[in-house]
């Protein structure tokens, strides 16, 4: 059964990048300073479709930063971000959640207030809704989808629940959920284990997976948690005071001694410190 | 009656609507029963009611981009201020008949609701309220020395229209026409958007709410109604002039009024302006003296004990101070309200 009462794209698809697709998402020279502080430094980096792509680095290393340079929150100083082809640099960010570019945040920002169900249908796809229309109430396939992925997200019991009642694992569920509600291409999941416990934490990993495989959704994961991104992403991408440090599959990350350093300092650490 | 069930669930109409239907309804034939024939035209209780539903369209207005959106608009009488002096301007100096003038000063309040609401509802939090504030003193002073045009300090005189009735028909239908509007407006998607844009902006823009042209959407509808308010108050009054337009109090008045009744409520703003209404009605009588005393205390204990207003007091009266004091009067425990929702949800 589909859960978003949408249909499936090519299913099974790998989530490793084939070699010779365009790039979904790509920044080119990303660039952001914060006064004479270069949170972001000359960075260049890609992510294809039906991927699922890693970005880890230390505190402060500029992950949140170039999350919101992608998703416009933030202008960049210089430099230029591609989606679907289309230059989005300048775009205001309903823009680019229009073009199917759906973001997470490290601290949750769900509508708290507004019930579950609220949350949900007020995160549909409102590219190319008229100004009529949106005088309208939601319509059924709206409503549908919605049903759908909060079933699919195991909220549906707490579907009339003000938002701000849930657990924090729920809220990040529900995050999630309000991410998936316009159908995006890419997702951009910004540290989604944070505070969760390790159950939740499987369920998340769980549905991530079906996205990625049955679905086509693409992924863009900032974590802290390697284990996560070593179980679900094909590609991993380290970012430190700003500037590509390494790039490759989990393995390769892993074993990387300039990761290691940046991660534990010159003198390495256990393997179960990550 | 099956189907009018079913539509009372449909749209999840609540007690209150009936309350006010039912108010509506004993409202309309009141000109009649005060004045059979006619002849009554300056009925003190008619006039007062005339004022109530000029305020309740006022603070329904007001409380579409206050309440929804949470832009506190310590400026909006500018829009009142306009649509008098739009519609003033039109029948006083071009000898307009007030209809089409009241258009104009409609029309003209929403034309410069969208200009200003350009500029200004880019602005967050007290710098929006302070722009608001600043740019309502600057029309006034605007006002003051456009003389040839609004008259300047002296005022303009429009052509006077005793029949009191009339004008408490058409502020009675306007004032239930707004409420139905911003009743039928929190449900549909735009309306929810506006919600959005008060609990998290940087999130509705995230996930796609173009927040910039909501936000001016709703802020020229509800200076268009506020308009319309002023375009009647001036025709009511026969007289204005930039002070009695430009009236600082009338914004905070409206501020007040709805958060009593709950801002972002429909019903909030019609609970809010009743009370105050009548409170003041009674304290000025009363006391005149304290008056202006009572209603500043009155104000710190809403902001205080109940900032959720009426309706949230009586949504919830475990959320506001008075109703945990109340509680604990009558030896109720408080209640967590997250208690439940962990136990039962926990995935």
């Amino acid at each position: 059964m589909n859960p978003f009462a949408l249909p499936t794209r090519e299913a099974a698809a790998p989530s490793a990048p084939h070699p010779e697709a365009a790039p979904l998402l790509e920044g080119r020279n990303v660039t952001k300073f914060f006064g004479g502080l270069a949170a972001l430094n000359s960075v260049d980096f890609a992510v294809y479709p039906n991927e699922i792509m890693g970005l880890i680095g230390p505190n402060g290393s500029g992950k949140t930063t170039l999350f919101d340079c992608l998703t416009r929150v933030q202008h960049v100083s210089a430099g230029e971000i591609y989606f679907k082809g289309v230059d989005i640099t300048d775009y205001k960010p309903y823009q680019v959640a229009h073009l199917g570019l759906a973001r997470t945040f490290q601290v949750i920002r769900v509508y708290k207030k507004l019930t579950v169900w609220e949350n949900m249908l007020l995160s549909r796809q409102w590219g190319g809704l008229s100004m009529r229309k949106k005088f309208h109430t939601p319509p059924a396939e709206t409503e549908d989808r919605a049903r759908g992925l909060v079933s699919f997200l195991l909220l549906d019991r707490v579907m009339d629940e003000q938002a701000g009642n849930l657990s924090g694992g729920q809220q990040r569920l529900l995050e999630i959920g309000m991410a998936l509600m316009p159908d995006p291409d890419l997702i951009l999941l910004d540290e989604a284990t944070s505070g969760v416990n390790p159950t939740l934490i499987e369920e998340i990993k769980d549905r991530i997976r079906t996205l990625n495989s049955q679905y086509g959704k693409a992924f863009l994961l900032v974590e802290h948690n390697i284990h996560f991104i070593s179980d679900l992403c094909s590609r991993v991408f380290v970012l430190n005071y700003g500037q590509k440090l390494a790039e490759g599959s989990p393995d390769e990350i892993m074993e990387n001694e300039d990761v290691i350093e940046a991660y534990f300092g010159a003198d390495g650490g256990d393997d179960d410190d990550w | 009656m099956r189907t009018l069930t079913e539509i009372w669930k449909r749209y999840k109409l609540g007690p209150l609507v009936l309350i006010l239907l039912v108010l509506f309804l004993f409202l309309l034939p009141l000109p009649r029963w005060l004045a059979p024939e006619r002849k009554l035209v300056s009925n003190s209780l008619l006039f007062s009611l005339t004022q109530l539903f000029m305020l309740v369209t006022l603070a329904s207005d007001w409380n579409m981009t206050g309440g929804f959106t949470g832009y506190i608009d310590f400026g909006h009488a500018v829009f009142f201020g306009i649509g008098a002096y739009g519609a003033g301007v039109m029948m006083a100096k071009a000898g307009w008949p007030f209809v089409p003038a009241l258009i104009v000063g409609a029309v003209a309040a929403a034309i410069f609701a969208v200009l200003i609401g350009s500029a200004t509802l880019r602005l967050k939090g007290p710098y929006f309220s302070i722009a608001m504030l600043g740019t309502f003193v600057a029309m006034r002073e605007i006002v003051r020395v456009l003389r040839p045009i609004t008259g300047g300090g002296s005022g303009l005189t429009l052509p006077p229209y005793l029949n009191r009735p009339l004008f408490y028909y058409v502020t009675l239908i306007l004032a239930v026409l707004v409420v139905a509007f911003v009743w039928w407006l929190r449900r549909t998607q735009f309306g929810a958007t506006l919600v959005a844009i008060r609990e998290d902006e940087v999130g509705a823009e995230m996930r796609g709410i173009n927040t910039t042209l909501h936000k001016i959407t709703i802020f020229w509808i509800a200076a268009f109604f506020t308009g319309i308010v002023g375009a009647l108050w001036a025709y009511q009054n026969t007289f204005i002039d930039p002070d009695v337009v430009f009236f600082e109090s009338r914004t905070i008045e409206l501020v007040m009024m709805t958060m009593l009744g709950g801002l972002g409520t429909v019903a909030g703003p019609v609970i809010g302006v009743t009370v105050i209404y009548w409170l003041r009605d009674i304290l000025w009588s009363n006391f005149l003296q304290f008056h202006l005393l009572v209603e500043g205390v009155l104000l710190i204990v809403i902001v205080l004990f109940f900032p959720e207003g009426i309706m949230g007091l009586l949504n919830d009266p475990s959320a506001t101070s008075l109703g945990r004091l109340w509680g604990r009067y009558l030896g109720e425990g408080p209640k967590d309200a997250y208690q439940s929702t962990e136990t039962e949800t926990s995935v």
